[in-house]
């Protein structure tokens, strides 16, 4: 495998750009255009002195993209190496879009999964318990908890992307997200546990015995629990949320 | 005020952009834009009250492929400008923080029906942006992506002013209209609220192994709040 040829200054562009993948989201072609954005400069140097080939290039990357934005730095950085390969008459161009379409879904599955359904809820609720000691700690802990893996998946990702789909393969194993998945949904259902925990003792105890004390910790369960049941229902917390808006509503109004 | 909605807006844009748009650094997260919008109307405490809350109920909602989840941006710009102007001295009441979470849930539909609005648009930016790529014109689509962010922000910018106003205007002319009981009435429902972002959570992370790690953690944690409180 050989050191990619592209300069380090379109390589710094490219990386930056990467962060404007979903500047032009749309439901057509989702992340077509914020992609062509992101390797326009790789393409320009590939193809410095051939503009038929280059507007082809951008063609190509004008298709249909949708991918997890953070996942999205590691096909990026394989498009480059691909178009790198072509641009030099070692690939043929359609192996890019084959490439693409055969990773975005499953990065982006991946993708979705580590930091919608684990990293930021866990971020999120770390930095809400911090924020009750004081609001800055309990931001300064979020966005470090959640940029520091963030950034670090961008940026090693990128790399790997760079060193060719061969590279993806290899670091995907290294990454492996799946275990970091669940341990981050461990983490994050022990702090929301803890969070639960503390409005409930903040909001119940009132005074009373043991046995207020249980019936308010069984009640304050309960309620999560069907809370958690309506929202694997497909039911929205807007839903609820108006619910109890219609509910103080009437209280008000008796 | 004149000052603090126009740095409301600036803030309120650069936190719509992260939202969607570019680098999604997690800036546009309702704890971070409530706390802000707090400070720029007058009261921190008061808008990370809020946030702390309004952080965790719409996580069970991923943006995932074409969905959009409900603009927790713009409820926490409405529900942290909010609380600034409502609390007092002594800080929130609990009937006003009910209140204000409750109706955040308009301006967090009304974002996501901005949103949608916006991604239409960029469909005719896209479509625009390929026939001019088509034409021979590579530049169109760095054309394309700085119209798309524009939109984006712009969108965002207005999303800001209007939620700030709409929550200075709940804060000094609806609240005020129920008297101390009735906003005591309201709160009866305020226990429901933290418990909603926890179910959030734990529904959004849940495996095999988290719900028993979940309701543990919440008896031991409520435990030793109750053993705190009696002990003092």
């Amino acid at each position: 495998m050989t050191a990619p040829a592209v300069a380090t200054r379109s390589r710094s562009a490219v990386w930056l750009r990467q962060f404007l993948l979903q500047g032009c989201w749309n439901y057509e072609g989702m992340q077509n255009v914020g992609f062509a954005y992101a390797i326009l400069p790789a393409l320009r140097e590939f193809y410095a002195n051939r503009p038929e080939d280059a507007l082809k290039a951008v063609k190509r990357h004008l298709e249909f993209f949708n991918t997890q934005p953070a996942m999205g730095a590691v096909i990026l950085g394989a498009s480059v190496r691909l178009e790198e390969r072509v641009a030099a008459g070692e690939a043929d161009p359609r192996a890019i879009g084959t490439f693409k379409v055969g990773l975005m879904g499953s990065l982006g599955a991946i993708g979705d999964s580590f930091f919608w359904g684990a990293l930021r809820p866990m971020a999120s609720v770390a930095g809400a318990l911090l924020a009750l000691v004081h609001p800055l700690l309990g931001i300064a802990s979020m966005l470090l908890l959640y940029n520091g893996v963030h950034l670090t998946l961008r940026r090693r990702g990128f790399a790997a992307g760079m060193e060719g789909p061969e590279g993806v393969v290899d670091w995907l194993k290294r990454a492996a997200l799946g275990v970091r998945t669940d341990d981050r949904k461990l983490l994050a259902a022990i702090l929301a546990g803890a969070y639960a925990g503390v409005f409930a003792g903040r909001f119940f105890v009132q005074g009373g015995g043991v046995l207020h004390a249980v019936t308010s910790l069984l009640l304050a369960a309960a309620a999560v629990h069907l809370f958690a049941t309506l929202f694997r229902k497909a039911v929205s917390p807007s839903e609820i949320l108006s619910f109890l808006l219609f509910v103080g509503v009437l209280i008000l109004w008796r | 005020m004149a000052w603090r909605f126009l740095l409301a807006i600036l803030l309120g844009g650069v936190c719509y952009l992260d939202r969607t748009a570019a680098c999604q650094l997690m800036l546009h997260r309702p704890l971070v834009v409530a706390t802000l919008m707090g400070a720029v109307f007058g009261n921190m405490a008061a808008g990370a009250q809020v946030g702390v809350v309004l952080e965790l109920i719409y996580l069970a909602r991923l943006p995932v492929g074409a969905s959009i989840p409900p603009d927790d941006t713009g409820a926490a710009v409405f529900g942290g400008s909010a609380a600034a102007i409502a609390s007092s001295s002594i800080g929130l009441d609990a009937g006003s923080f009910t209140a204000l979470l409750l109706l955040s849930v308009i301006a967090a539909e009304a974002g996501k029906a901005a949103d949608r609005f916006v991604r239409r648009i960029n469909v005719r930016i896209a479509r625009i942006t390929t026939e001019s790529v088509d034409r021979g014109d590579v530049q169109a689509v760095e054309h394309g992506l700085l119209a798309g962010l524009t939109l984006f922000a712009v969108t965002g910018m207005i999303l800001a002013l209007v939620f700030s106003g709409a929550g200075v205007a709940v804060a000094k002319e609806l609240l005020p209209r129920f008297g101390p009981e009735s906003r005591g009435n309201f709160a009866i429902l305020l226990p429901a609220l933290p418990l909603l972002g926890a179910a959030s959570v734990f529904s959004c992370s849940r495996t095999e192994r988290t719900a028993a790690v979940f309701f543990l953690t919440m008896a031991a944690v409520f435990g030793a709040t109750v053993l705190f409180r009696w002990s003092a």
